[in-house]
């Protein structure tokens, strides 16, 4: 099959493997190639598709980044309702809300239906032949460096079709951006532990003290790391139940499940992690001992507002329930100094000797061509610098929304008009899709093919999305036949042999069956039974972790001075069904209560009971926050959750479009954040803006779950019962 | 009427199929072998609203929207109540406390009595059901509910409040209707699940099994918070359970009530009142001294 100009290595780039991974199937064509088969969907109903019951087909969730392997329900060649997969490794058989809501980003009334070309303020419907053309014509003598890529993380077969389309173009320029991502503790797991993403293992750990982690909420893979808390609670495993304290300025998810919940003046985060190594004492490295030398407890209480009994009695745990497990999340690095606040984190991990026990190796796919491209905030600076100086003639973006997100004083929104021919692969008219030229529809996550493998590996396995259902619109593609198609119009020849992305999909895995245990089955066999498991293990090694301590390296600055006209410190929230806004159209993520405050279909302020009264607030009075950047105006909740010398505000709401729920639902905090980066990673700092509080002399009634008595069980005993520890015998529990 | 006739436990008179009651005429002409029961571990749950968003999409609920919602018309099957420590200090240090609460399905339910129509009664596996199309709207039953946890369909969802605007409407689950205007609706224990499970098992000519059942709630949770089964199979996770905890179905006051330092952790919300409720919760274990 390999055409005489085209060599072996071009054709197994192609299809995305390289390396030592590929074992090549003997030869020949695919009886897809030959013609012998033809290519149907996977929903096309079968001889066991019986009216009125349910089949459930395996796929992959997309609605994070966290990849859980799912299984849709299908009846009547509708997907009714998601499930988790419990051969899954990630999720076993487990699926958050908002995995859930995957349907209703399916069955979304405001989806895009056909290509829209911008005529004027106006996008008029286009065929894909006319569309398609357009770019064509678009980037004839256009050089690749003006050509870019905006996309979120990518991975799997749709980031190698991307890079060889990168490539036929001769363009470096793609940009991977994700508002909402942990890039910060990425780089600095990286310099600690020498990988990014190692393994952790809270199951195994004794205590657990969580620097504004929220992995019950929106932190990397949360529906793996619940079910390994719900491990770690056990009180019949060997460790016993085990204990969890979570230090940050706003509570979390994960803070309100914690059995001792931490308030930290915002920033200090570091300072605490270097206190409580000084407060260990004896028995640790010199060096870390010297850097820690300054970090006496009452200095330490000084500058974080945390007492020095509970620096010493934190340090006592730790000390005395080995394993731990120490976790750094983005309430610690959304700082200026954030990276040196990570890396005093994951020094406090390896004093405690964590390293290779509850911080485990890594999984290295043997074929780094599917690994993400993992978004980051650093890319958008980038990128937006570039478009800035008008750099970029072709723009295509997807997966990525930075007209919403990224801070108004990037002027990204301004920028994007000096781009003269954009392009957005989107599922909505969003803001960014709005700002395009040329807006291509896309199939949704449960009509696609696709593969991914997620950014935290559990296992090494290849996660595959497989349409579940008929497209509902005819008119809308996947962003892999997208690509390929676009493939198509620069290298004709070696991409011939592939009608769609299905039939790349299915080139790409059958070839290369030796490696992912096909060895021995048939094509069709083994197809079949990789679409049956929607996941396929690749081949990879262990990567172990490399841990070298940089203590004397450290910088941490001492708390911020109160700027006297922006007093707060505002601390944006990411909620686990609101993420960074992408999810914002779906109405029962709307409709289902923030977990904290219970608020509804809504931004809220959440003000610490006392800051509120010193300012005269009270709940539902409708107050303006202003930055040095902006101000929005939004509902104050009083929240004793939050340190008073901060506020927190959702992220996810007010949007501009995007559809019926989305829309002037709420208010936008991005737009209001300061443009302050960390200084190791170039990552917008998002704990950096500070802000001032005014009444502005209007009051609603909040919409939320909550009664009008708050969180009180107005004295009933027998509600909501807590008990104490020492109080029950969990050690024999069924 | 007497003071102590009233404060007599007139519960016995309240049953319409009492567990075990076995002198009550029900029992005699419908026999059950099958007791459908939950066990909710505060411990594990955290509170996400997973199952909150699966009963969504299981059951056909609908969305009602912000102006609706602060009327108190929300229409979750499966709520998570968020209450806070009352103990005055300046900070919720210990965190939160979750509460999934969802019907109860009480065994003298307050509210199958007060129904003028008998649309609320119970059936010979142990729920509290509501048949939608005798329910007349009188709201009794919900005023007579001591959790809430029944909602009524105050407007036409799918017709004149669009709430399952095209092509949404294609998602709504064939094993259970969507409700009309004017009815009462509550949690089933997933009704369509435990009914499809028995059909299967009489196919088969089996009894039951533990795991043949899941409700959606329990299938979501990432943290099995939530079990689920017979209770009157003792192989059943639940019933194993409710044993170890020593919470009986038919009793108001239970071990954990009378006798100091148990060490026992599940619990009945108003068991005072007598409605012998369906779903024990575990207490919320937290370590004091940290």
């Amino acid at each position: 099959m390999i055409e005489n100009s085209f060599n072996r290595r071009d054709f197994l780039k192609v299809l995305g493997w390289g390396g030592t991974a590929v074992a090549l199937s003997g030869c020949g064509n695919t009886s897809i190639e030959n013609g012998q088969e033809t290519v149907v969907s996977y929903s096309e109903p079968t001889d066991f598709m019986i009216p009125s019951i349910g089949v459930y087909f395996n796929s992959t969730c997309a609605q994070c980044d966290a990849g859980c392997n799912i299984e849709g329900r299908v009846r009547e060649g509708r997907v009714l309702k998601l499930e988790g997969n419990p051969a899954s490794s990630i999720n076993r058989g487990k699926l958050c809300g908002l995995g859930q809501a995957g349907v209703q980003a399916h069955y979304n009334p405001d989806r895009l239906r056909e290509p829209l070309l911008r005529n004027g303020d106006k996008g008029e419907t286009v065929t894909w032949e006319k569309a398609l053309t357009l770019i064509n014509e678009k980037l004839n003598g256009v050089k690749g460096e003006e050509i870019a890529f905006l996309t979120g993380g990518v991975s799997g077969h749709v980031k190698v079709l991307l890079n060889n389309y990168l490539d036929a173009l001769g363009s470096k320029n793609h940009y991977a951006y994700e508002a909402v991502s942990p890039s910060v503790v990425r780089a600095a797991n990286k310099k600690a532990y020498g990988v990014e993403m190692p393994r952790l293992h809270l199951d195994k750990a004794k205590v657990i003290v969580s620097f504004g982690a929220d992995f019950l909420g929106a932190w990397i893979s949360p529906v793996h790391f619940s079910q390994q808390y719900a491990q770690f609670r056990k009180g019949n495993r060997p460790e016993g139940r085990g204990v969890l304290v979570q230090i940050e300025s706003k509570m979390t998810l994960t803070g309100a499940n914690a059995d001792r919940w931490i308030p930290i003046r915002p920033g200090t985060e570091g300072i605490l992690a270097m206190g409580i190594i000084n407060a260990l004492g004896g028995g640790i490295p010199a060096d870390v001992a010297a850097a820690a030398k300054d970090y006496t407890s009452d200095r330490v209480s000084e500058h974080t507002g945390v007492p020095a009994a509970q620096i010493i009695k934190l340090a006592e745990l730790l000390k005395a329930n080995s394993p731990s497990l120490v976790l750094a999340g983005s309430a610690a690095e959304g700082y200026v100094h954030g990276s040196q606040n990570a890396a005093a984190i994951a020094l406090l991990n390896q004093v405690l000797g964590n390293v290779g026990r509850t911080v485990d190796a890594t999984i290295n796919l043997q074929d780094t061509r599917l690994t993400p491209s993992t978004g980051t905030r650093a890319a958008l600076q980038a990128f937006n610098d570039n478009m800035a100086q008008g750099k970029f003639k072709v723009l295509f973006s997807f997966g990525t929304n930075p007209v919403y997100t990224a801070p108004a004083a990037l002027k990204v929104q301004e920028n994007l008009k000096k781009v003269p021919f954009k392009v957005a692969f989107a599922h909505y008219l969003d803001e960014t899709a709005l700002e395009a030229d040329l807006v291509l529809p896309l199939d949704s996550a449960l009509e696609d093919w696709g593969t991914s493998v997620p950014e935290y590996l559990v296992d090494p396995y290849l996660s595959i999305q497989q349409p579940l259902m008929e497209n509902l619109n005819p008119e809308t593609r996947g962003v892999g036949d997208i690509l390929l198609s676009l493939l198509k119009q620069r290298l004709a020849e070696p991409y011939k042999p592939y009608d769609d992305f299905y039939s790349f999909l299915r080139s790409a895995m059958v070839l290369n069956k030796a490696a992912l245990g096909g060895t021995g089955t048939d094509d069709d066999t083994f197809w079949n039974d990789t679409l049956g498991n929607a996941r396929i293990r690749l081949p990879a090694t262990v990567a172990n972790l490399s841990p070298r301590a940089a203590a004397s390296a450290l910088n941490l600055p001492a708390p911020a001075r109160e700027v006297a006209a922006y007093p707060l410190r505002l601390i944006p929230s990411v909620s686990a069904s609101m993420r960074d806004g992408r999810h914002a159209n779906l109405s029962w993520l709307q409709e289902s209560p923030d977990p904290l405050t219970t608020v509804v279909w809504d931004s809220w302020v959440e003000i610490h009971p006392k800051t509120a009264a010193k300012l005269g607030i009270v709940e539902g009075d409708i107050v303006e926050v202003t930055s040095s950047n902006g101000s929005v105006k939004s509902q104050a909740y009083l929240f004793p959750g939050i340190h008073p010398d901060a506020i927190s505000m959702p992220l996810g709401y007010g949007h501009e479009a995007m559809g019926r729920y989305a829309k002037d639902t709420g208010v936008n905090v991005f737009k209001i954040l300061d443009p302050a980066f960390d200084k190791d990673t170039g990552e917008l700092a998002i704990n950096e803006t500070n802000v001032r509080v005014n009444k502005i002399g209007k009051r609603v009634v909040i919409v939320k779950e909550e009664g009008p008595n708050g969180g009180s069980q107005l004295g009933r005993k027998k509600i909501a019962v807590k008990v104490s520890s020492t109080k029950v015998d969990l050690s024999k529990e069924v | 009427m007497s003071v102590s006739n009233l404060l007599e436990n007139w519960s016995k008179f309240r049953h319409t199929h009492p567990v075990e009651d076995k002198g009550h005429p029900d029992w005699e002409a419908y026999p059950s072998e099958i007791k459908w029961a939950m066990a909710i571990d505060l411990d594990a749950c955290t509170g996400c609203n997973a199952c909150s968003v699966a009963c969504y999409a299981e059951n056909n609920l609908p969305v009602v929207g912000k102006e609706k919602y602060s009327h108190g018309q929300a229409m979750h099957w499966m709520r998570i109540e968020r209450y806070w420590d009352e103990d005055n200090r300046e900070f919720p240090d210990q965190g939160a406390q979750f509460l999934p609460m969802l019907c109860q399905q009480c065994e003298a339910a307050p509210c199958e009595t007060v129904c003028p129509v008998g649309a609320t009664n119970h059936t010979e596996d142990g729920l509290n059901s509501q048949i939608y199309n005798r329910c007349i709207g009188s709201r009794y039953c919900s005023a007579n509910c001591p959790y809430k946890v029944r909602y009524f369909n105050w407007y036409d969802y799918p017709t004149t409040e669009n709430v399952w605007p095209a092509p949404m409407e294609q998602q709504l689950n064939p094993d259970l209707t969507v409700r009309g205007k004017g009815v009462m609706e509550k949690c089933t224990f997933c009704k369509q699940r435990t009914y499809t499970a028995r059909n299967n098992a009489k196919t088969e000519g089996r009894k039951i099994h533990d795991g043949d059942v899941q409700t959606a709630c329990q299938q979501a949770c990432p943290t099995n918070a939530i079990s689920f089964g017979n209770l009157f199979d003792p192989e059943s996770r639940v019933a194993k359970q409710w044993e170890q905890q020593k919470v009986e179905l038919t009793k108001e006051e239970q071990e954990k009530d009378v006798k100091p330092g148990n060490e026992l952790r599940g619990y009945r919300i108003f068991e005072e009142l007598r409605p012998y409720p369906s779903v024990m919760y575990l207490e919320r274990v937290r370590e004091s001294d940290v």
